[in-house]
């Protein structure tokens, strides 16, 4: 099953991050292919994604469900595939980076890695049409980290296919919504 | 210099001797003959991927007797495959361009197979699409190119096209058939297909494009993306180049010995498609730049004009929402209406045609025109099915016993279902009543669905008396539209046996050459088997790219 986690970080403080995370309607429009959602509830939520898994595009809607709302550090939600089968999990973390703490840098990546990571980035750029958002410019000294962890698995007898679809897609959308609230927090906050 | 009687001054940007304009199998083709005929060649594609709609396709080339026929126990003849073709084409082409493509495409074959990566296997099984018609046959014309290993590619990995229905299950023509890829969908190995797709292997159009495209590369032709073709360049009545559009940029290539269309059909330009076919096509099934490039190029020469109202009709079926480089998909139905327990009917809800013959000749019942009515009678179509078919086989992406999506209309009696979709209730409720009876019996008195061997192929040999006939008898009732589609559009500009474009009056465009779905296809109206798309493009790309580098590769 497909898992991903991208971390990146801002000059602003964990405080601002959550007062941003913490209303969905803020961030949904950054979340790759979003077309619409519909909040039923605190906890509940529907989405409807355009998902461009391996050589098509497809709407996807998927339920969310919060599992865990502890501002302003974590949520933690499940998904759940209203007209695929599919489900997953995911993670948002903040955290304060202490003053003249180290920057906080990606899991360092090998040469073969990172060229794999060129690869999936050109590949979703060619097959998908639009390149994934860089790493924002950070104003001065950073102040907060994000993460972002997904998870998607595909069910089903087809899900093992699926699944090896999915994966490639996986990282660019967690890199395109993580530093999308981050460019924006960069951008918008004095 | 003087093009096409205007004085114009300009540098050129490019200068070679064969230009050929698209990179599908016809294109990629032609500039392989080319350029091993000496030539200096250079390709052009509008899209930004290559591969064109043979990319897209099942990638299969029709060759009547390839000497890979043997292998498969099926012997062959040109008589025979002369006295088929001309049947279907039903005296609506050349004689002497049917006879050229029996005899060159053996050898186009041969050739590419002993100077490419690709390698072919016939299928055995795989039948023409009259088998039963005087010189068809059950089998072995249609060549599979097996997989493809997108790696060896290198940096154009990315780049080659890649089908949005057959593109990630990378299993190839004879795997799919002898896995039983439409009569038993939950048995296909998805762990494999998986790790298939994540190691880059690819199946049908796409390896074959895959093979064309590694061989073009390792001649020095890299195909020029995203370089569209606007005008062509004539000078004393020749051709001698081409205005093009690269980016935001007009640039000028100058091909001394000629220009190859080899863009495609024109199914995607509805004033063009509305203009000249005979039919109705609002759901093509191929790339969306095929927009008639390659024919406008040819009529602005003069080009005489052949098979304008023909295309290689397939029926469509779409899934709301999906699209395919930003249009929507429209998904070529080969097989769910040859299982058991469907049917297609019209607003009356009769049944008009044998829903299990090929899907070229399918349609033209499609077209039928009601003159009283001054309407299509059998537009629009719908495919009615029934929950032992959702139960047993895939209908497009949903597998058996999936829950079908809500916006599939379906009902617990023919009745409601017949009022949800606009369809004469009492005609739907006799219809069913009288298939369910052939559907017992195994004979289809009516359309002769499943005499065919050809409907076989399609069907699930496990059902039982035929493997193509099924009652519609467990509730819930499903409905789906059918839509008029094409895979391709086939008429465009008339050649001689060289490929060179022909006037009106018969004499040659010099320096214009057309292969694939921009020329008049050869088989008029007719489809004699899986893969006479490419099989007839690719053999005239590689007699087109032969003649214009000037001198013959065997």
């Amino acid at each position: 099953m497909p898992e991903v986690e991208y971390q990146t970080t801002m000059s602003v403080p964990p405080g601002k991050v959550w007062d941003f995370v913490k209303d969905m309607n803020n961030w949904a429009p950054f979340l790759t292919g979003y077309q619409k959602h519909e909040v039923l509830s605190e906890a509940d939520s529907i989405w409807t994604l355009k998902g461009d898994v391996g050589i098509l595009s497809r709407q996807v809607q998927l339920k969310a469900h919060v599992t865990e709302w502890n501002g302003p550090e974590r949520v933690s939600f499940t998904l759940t595939g209203l007209n695929e089968q599919v489900d997953g999990d995911g993670t948002l973390v903040m955290a304060p980076i202490a003053e003249g703490a180290p920057p906080v840098m990606p899991a360092k990546l090998d040469l073969f890695a990172r060229f794999v990571r060129f690869l999936v980035r050109l590949m979703f750029r060619v097959v998908h049409g639009r390149s994934v958002e860089k790493a924002p410019v950070v104003k001065g000294p950073p102040q907060s980290s994000l993460s972002f962890r997904l998870r998607m698995d595909a069910l089903g007898p087809t899900g093992p296919l699926v699944n090896a679809m999915l994966g490639p897609a996986l990282l660019p959308a967690a890199e395109d919504l993580a530093n999308k609230i981050a460019a924006h927090l960069e951008r918008t906050q004095p | 210099m003087a093009w096409f009687g205007k004085k114009k001054e300009a540098k050129p940007d490019f200068e070679v001797d064969v230009l050929v304009i698209g990179s599908g199998g016809a294109g990629l083709t032609a500039a392989i003959a080319a350029h091993d005929a000496g030539a200096k060649v250079m390709v052009i594609e509008k899209a930004e991927r290559v591969g064109g709609t043979t990319a897209v396709s099942g990638g299969v080339l029709w060759i009547p007797n390839n000497h890979h026929m043997a292998e498969a126990g099926v012997a062959d003849s040109r008589a025979e495959a002369l006295q088929y073709v001309l049947r279907l084409a039903d005296g609506r082409s050349s004689q002497a361009l049917v006879e050229t493509f029996l005899d060159q495409a053996p050898r186009m074959l041969r050739y590419l197979e002993g100077h490419t990566p690709l390698k072919f296997k016939a299928l055995g099984r795989y039948p023409d699409y009259h088998p039963e018609f005087e010189g068809g046959k059950p089998g072995g014309r249609s060549l599979d190119p097996g997989l493809f290993d997108t790696n060896t590619l290198g940096p154009w990995k990315p780049r080659l096209r890649r089908s949005p229905v057959f593109g990630a299950t990378a299993m190839s023509v004879t795997e799919a058939t002898d896995w039983g890829v439409f009569s038993k969908p939950l048995q296909l190995p998805f762990e494999l297909l998986g790790k298939r797709y994540a190691q880059g292997l690819v199946c049908y159009g796409a390896a074959l494009v895959g093979g064309l495209l590694r061989a073009a590369l390792d001649r020095g032709v890299e195909p020029q993306l995203r370089v569209a073709a606007r005008e062509l360049l004539v000078e004393d009545g020749r051709v001698v180049g081409l205005r093009a559009q690269s980016g935001d940029k007009d640039i000028v290539i100058l091909a001394k010995r000629g220009v190859i269309l080899a863009s495609g059909g024109f199914e995607w330009n509805s004033a063009l498609a509305a203009q000249f076919l005979g039919g109705v096509l609002t759901h093509p099934n191929s790339p969306p730049g095929n927009e008639g490039d390659g024919l406008k190029l040819a009529m602005s020469v003069g080009a005489d004009l052949g098979n304008m109202s023909e295309a290689w009709w397939c029926p469509s079926l779409c899934i709301p929402g999906e699209e395919y480089e930003g249009r929507p998909l429209h998904r070529g139905d080969f097989a769910t209406r040859s299982l058991p327990h469907t049917i297609i009917v019209n607003r009356a809800g009769r049944r008009f045609v044998n829903e299990a013959q090929n899907y070229n000749d399918l349609m033209k019942p499609f077209f039928a025109f009601d003159p009283m009515r001054y309407e299509r009678a059998n537009l629009p179509a719908w495919l009615v099915f029934d929950q032992q078919y959702a139960d047993k086989y895939a209908l497009m992406t949903f597998m058996p016993g999936q829950p079908l999506p809500e916006w599939i209309p379906r009902a617990d009696s023919l009745d409601a279902l017949a009022g949800k979709i606009g369809v004469e209730a009492a005609g739907l409720s006799a219809t069913v009543k009288r298939f369910n009876g052939f559907a017992a019996r195994g004979i289809d008195e009516d359309f002769q669905r499943g005499e065919s061997v050809y409907d076989h192929f399609y069907g699930d040999p496990a059902n039982q008396p035929s493997p193509n006939l099924g009652a519609l008898e467990k509730g819930p009732f499903y409905a789906l539209e059918v839509h008029p589609g094409a895979i391709g559009t086939k008429g465009g500009a008339r050649t001689n046996g060289q490929a060179q474009v022909l006037r009106p009056g018969g004499e040659v465009v010099e320096g214009l050459y057309a292969a694939g779905n921009v020329m008049a296809g050869i088989t008029g109206p007719g489809y004699p088997g899986a893969g006479a798309t490419i099989g007839t493009a690719m053999t005239f790309g590689f007699l087109a790219g032969e003649h214009a580098a000037g001198r013959s590769l065997t």
